[in-house]
């Protein structure tokens, strides 16, 4: 048993996701925390923690954000801890929601992602003015060339390719397995364009060779939020079946692309992935259902290797066959995620909160039948930081 | 004023400018290890290897070939836009590390992972040079006559 097996995720919310722009942030992120704290029937008022980024606010209130959120909640807050793993930041989030509620600095925690308005950069519903915003996430060193965000992983996909053999038509499995779920969620942003057909995804036009448009996750707006507290109040609670965090790993290894030894293989994702396992005492083939960051294909078949769940190379036809979807040898991502499911800020939540459903045997169509154990692989920036973690139904 | 329209580096801390000054020179140094001579790129505050602080800005051979590579069709800004395609390479240099920049003087499809390249410059704006890569040889160049 782990050593956070005491702690357990009580409640999960998403927000509709798309083009939020005619709403506000901090609406999103309240409806976000709201939403958590009703599905694991609580309520604000029950919110003694808070791990992450809160409202949007001018100035000390962003970067401080706890005290803004006590006031409007009216008691203060016990907890405050922020993580920063990039896109994985709010799914490394439950470590440190768990770590406070197993250590009595609170009770009740709350992790929200929210993206909403008109703010530019790239959390806009403007797609040119995301693309072009994220380009500049890259160094100087980079960016002055005209990389974006797809070229950053198009090369490791290239590589990947040279070196294993992989395929566009493997890759493109990725994308069509996980389509699949996301027409079997109504939150989903793709969901309602239809199932994919491999021929589609390849038949795409590139973006940035060898990864076509279909490899590329949305680019869209939306909120959601976990709430964290003990496993003995989420069970007495009653809603749901309470999931349990088994285990939890982080890796962080080079700021710059061309620190990395190989673009192939992120040793610091296998770190993670080891770190969580090991914690946990659960073995990769016990796993039933995953959730990879998947900003690209590239991504998901490239993190299933780190993550130990096939070998170095063999990703390709791990994936063939309809491997991640549900049904396959390992599910994966299967409300769609960040291809097809929602895309926002540090989109990693949804990630996890999928996973959550799925534990809780609560996915609707999109089940796992009997699914007990889940693995989250959380990746910040272009697989420069990992967070992993197991988790269990109680 | 430059009508340059593209990216141009910010944010350069000034221990890093001596790189950015041998650009302009057209000929490219990067921090060498003064204890275990270990090249550092892009430029480090300490060595990874040694963790000693010391460096010496060393003259590159321009010499590599290419790791890996990808086609840009869809560009950050309309500026960049013009180029495209464009090849953005990660290229393997001589003395061991990777640089990336734009890989010129080669038709998409005539890229190679492993072919060798040469390290070229581009002064883009009267301040700033940028680098860029070209086939080796003229055996890697293709499609120039009529493109």
């Amino acid at each position: 048993m782990g050593q956070f097996a005491d702690v357990a995720v009580a409640g999960v919310y998403q927000t509709h996701q798309g083009d939020l722009s005619g709403r506000s942030q901090p609406s999103v992120w309240w409806e976000s925390a709201r939403g958590a704290c009703a599905d694991a029937g609580l309520s604000l008022g029950d919110i003694d923690g808070i791990v992450g980024d809160g409202p949007l606010d001018p100035g000390l209130r962003e970067r401080m954000p706890a005290p803004g959120i006590a006031e409007q909640l009216g008691h203060p807050l016990r907890f405050h801890a922020r993580s920063a793993v990039g896109a994985g930041s709010t799914a490394s989030g439950l470590n440190l929601a768990a770590y406070a509620v197993s250590h009595g600095l609170a009770e009740v925690v709350v992790v929200v992602n929210a993206v909403a308005g008109r703010g530019a950069g790239y959390a806009s519903a403007n797609r040119d003015e995301a693309v072009a915003a994220m380009a500049k996430l890259s160094g100087p060193y980079e960016y002055v060339y005209g990389t974006t965000r797809v070229s950053d992983c198009a090369v490791m996909a290239m590589r990947h390719m040279h070196d294993y053999g992989t395929t566009a038509e493997q890759l493109a499995e990725i994308a069509v397995a996980q389509r699949h779920g996301a027409t079997l969620h109504p939150l989903s942003v793709h969901g309602h364009r239809g199932e994919l057909t491999l021929d589609e995804v390849i038949g795409s036009r590139l973006v940035a060779d060898p990864l076509h448009l279909l490899d590329c996750c949305s680019i869209n707006q939306g909120g959601g939020a976990i709430v964290v507290t003990s496993a003995a109040r989420a069970e007495a609670l009653g809603r749901h079946a309470p999931v349990v965090l088994l285990g939890y790993g982080e890796g962080h290894s080079h700021i710059d692309p061309n620190a990395a030894d190989k673009l192939t293989e992120f040793p610091a994702a296998a770190m993670a992935a080891d770190t969580a396992f090991g914690m946990a005492g659960v073995r990769r083939d016990e796993i039933d259902v995953a959730g990879i960051g998947d900003h690209f294909t590239i991504g998901v078949l490239i993190g299933l290797e780190d993550a130990g769940f096939c070998g170095r190379g063999e990703g390709g036809a791990f994936v063939s066959g309809g491997g991640t979807a549900i049904g396959g040898r390992l599910p994966t991502n299967t409300s769609g995620g960040f291809l097809s499911f929602s895309h926002a800020g540090l989109c990693g939540i949804f990630t996890l909160i999928e996973v959550v459903e799925q534990l809780r045997h609560e996915a609707g169509p999109r089940q796992v039948a009997g699914a007990r154990l889940g693995f989250v692989s959380g990746v910040g920036g272009v697989q420069q930081a990992f967070s992993a973690a197991v988790l269990g139904r109680a | 004023m430059s009508d340059y329209q593209k990216f141009l580096p910010e944010g350069i801390p000034d221990a890093h400018l001596p790189f950015w000054d041998s650009l302009r020179e057209h000929q490219a140094r990067v921090q060498r290890c003064d204890d275990c001579r270990t090249y550092r790129y892009i430029p480090k505050d300490l060595c990874p290897r040694c963790h000693s602080e010391g460096a010496t800005w060393t003259p590159v051979s321009g010499a590599g070939e290419v790791y890996t590579y990808t086609v840009v069709r869809r560009a950050p800004t309309p500026a960049y836009q013009a180029d495209a395609p464009y090849v953005l390479a990660h290229v393997t240099m001589a003395e061991g590390f990777r640089m990336i920049a734009r890989l010129t003087g080669a038709e998409p499809e005539a890229v190679r992972i492993g072919m060798p390249v040469v390290i070229d410059y581009d002064d883009v704006t009267p301040e700033w040079t940028l680098f860029t890569f070209r086939p080796a040889s003229p055996a890697g160049q293709r499609g120039v006559a009529g493109s």
